[in-house]
């Protein structure tokens, strides 16, 4: 574990030594604050649904800025040259990158927890309503950022990487939609099962089900094991 | 040559589809030796080189590093490989001590130790001034050197160095072959560079590849004897041409005579004397000349190995291995 741990350091002094990070900590939050603030006193509502909703789509744009640069720029630096010289194997690179930027992502989610001060305060929002939606928003995070971290792997270049992880993203979020045109029984499972934003939605509701946990978890493991896989391959 | 080979290339090829750019490579590099590998560009240094360093896998062959096969123990293998890529593999964003740590930690060296090891190569490459300053922030010689220091972290047993005094101003470019040349003295290197005088000062043995062939491998010397042709005995004389021509192919050894009038003193002959490279026949030139013309010159040329790598990558590019 020591080269994940140390290819892990490095990737957070690089993103914190550069505006990435604050950059992607500061919009999102911006961008919760402002929803939060919107169902709250606009919508009345005392629980965090409506904006667990809206963290969802916004950690869709911002997981293309965390993810686009972390094997992409290793191969336009040249520094991939000295990446996979080291005594590292494909898995640890990136596990390493990977938890690089869950690191973000938790800071991210630390930071919505001010959310839930008013939220207490004035109201009596249903915990474990709050924290199903929490678990659901990390295991959406975890699924893109891996999503995202193999479209990095694959492409040299990070404007690339970025586009092709928001399309894909953005095409995993809405597919749920297409199950209003299908009249297969099969069809309509399977898009339904394929759908981010439909588990997404059974954790914002409270209802912690396997087979959304199964599913993200999933999404993650196939990506990063294609991620190590495409390391391994292009050599 | 002393002991077993440390890094070993047999019948390495690589091909990217249809483009074959290293063909067959067979060579050897054994402990306690510094090789020095010439070709010009798009040779096949680069490439055969990070096959070597396991960045890329051979097409078909075997690279073995201190007896471990690069195809399938490649991870296992790079704890004993220092590599210096042709371009510095440097993160800009990072401070020189955290890139020097980030790779110590990497190459397995103990927490303990990581501060000293990086001091120890820091003081080698002379990068103690710049310890605290980020990447982006060094000059091309700052950078070219910390390149080599991350290279020399973790004691390593190979070192692979891809044009490692490039971008360097001569002060630098001594110092950096003396750590080479201590390297050497009980490691194996291989030594990519454009400079033959390089080659020359601090190489036991020097390959020659082009167009992905190894075309030569020899000691510098081994390397200007076997090229027999470019060994020549020049002489400046006061002499009749005609005359001149037949006492010189008259001379044992002698295969050839060209003869030129001297542009800048009239009636003085240029003459150059093509003979073999372990004909011993000045002397001989010698008498045949001075007892009937004035003798103002006589010298003999030896091959630089500047010309031998040119007269190997113009002329002679299917040639074999000559040693």
């Amino acid at each position: 574990m020591n080269g994940t741990g140390a290819v892990y350091q490095k990737e957070i002094a690089t993103y914190f030594r550069s505006p990435i990070a604050y950059y992607v900590v500061a919009v999102f939050l911006l961008g919760s604050g402002y929803f939060f603030l919107y169902n709250i006193f606009l919508g009345g509502e005392t629980a965090m649904a409506g904006t667990f909703q809206n963290m969802g789509i916004l950690l869709l744009t911002l997981v293309p800025v965390i993810s686009m640069r972390l094997m992409a720029t290793e191969y336009s630096a040249g520094t991939a040259e000295l990446l996979l010289t080291l005594p590292l194997a494909p898995w640890q690179i990136v596990l390493g990158k990977f938890l690089g930027a869950v690191t973000i992502l938790l800071l991210i989610i630390a930071g919505t927890l001010v959310d839930l001060v008013p939220l207490y305060l004035f109201g009596t929002p249903e915990t474990t309503t709050i924290l199903a939606g929490y678990i659901g928003f990390l295991l959406l995070g975890l699924a893109c950022l891996a999503v995202g971290l193999l479209f990095s792997t694959v492409t040299h270049n990070q404007i690339v990487a970025a586009l092709l992880t928001a399309a894909v993203l953005l095409g995993f979020w809405f597919v749920g939609h297409l199950q209003t045109f299908q009249a297969s029984p099969a069809v309509r499972s399977l898009i339904g099962y394929l759908s981010f934003s439909l588990h997404f939605t059974d954790f914002i509701q409270g209802l912690v089900r396997t087979e959304g946990v199964v599913f993200y978890l999933v999404v993650t493991a196939i990506a990063l094991t294609l991620s190590a896989g495409y390391l391994q391959w292009r050599r | 040559m002393s002991a077993s080979p440390v890094i070993a290339l047999e019948s390495v090829s690589k091909r990217y589809g249809a483009r074959t750019v290293v063909h067959d490579l067979s060579f050897t590099v054994a402990q306690g030796e510094i090789v020095g590998f010439l070709g010009p560009n798009g040779a096949g240094k680069t490439t055969t080189m990070r096959m070597i360093a396991g960045f890329i896998a051979a097409t078909s062959g075997r690279v073995t590093v201190a007896g471990r096969d690069m195809a399938t123990e490649n991870v296992d293998a790079a704890r004993l490989i220092g590599y210096l890529p042709e371009r510095p593999p440097l993160y800009d964003a990072l401070d020189v001590s955290a890139y020097l740590r980030f790779v110590a930690k990497v190459k397995g060296v103990r927490r303990a130790a990581i501060t000293g090891e990086i001091e120890r190569v820091a003081t080698a490459c002379r990068l103690e001034a710049v310890l605290d300053d980020e990447i982006f922030k060094l000059s091309k010689g700052y950078r070219q050197r910390l390149g080599l220091a991350q290279a020399l972290l973790g004691a390593p047993e190979v070192l692979l160095l891809d044009e490692p005094t490039a971008g360097l101003d001569p002060g630098q470019i001594q110092e950096t072959r003396e750590v080479i040349r201590a390297f050497g003295a009980d490691h194996a290197v291989l030594l990519s560079t454009h400079i033959l005088a390089e080659a020359t000062l601090i190489c036991r043995r020097v390959a020659i590849i082009n167009h992905g062939r190894l075309l030569a491998i020899d000691s510098p010397t081994g390397l200007q004897n076997a090229v027999e042709q470019t060994n020549r005995v020049v002489l400046r004389v006061t002499a009749e041409a005609s005359a001149l021509r037949e006492a010189l192919m008259s001379v044992d050894g002698v295969r050839a005579v060209d003869i030129r009038t001297d542009a800048a003193d009239a009636g003085v002959l240029s003459v150059e004397c093509q003979v073999g490279a372990h004909d011993r026949v000045e002397a001989a030139i010698a008498r045949a000349v001075a007892g009937r013309w004035d003798l103002h010159q006589l010298e003999r040329r030896q091959p630089t190995l500047e010309n031998i790598f040119l007269r190997y990558v113009q002329e002679r590019p299917e040639r074999g291995e000559v040693a």
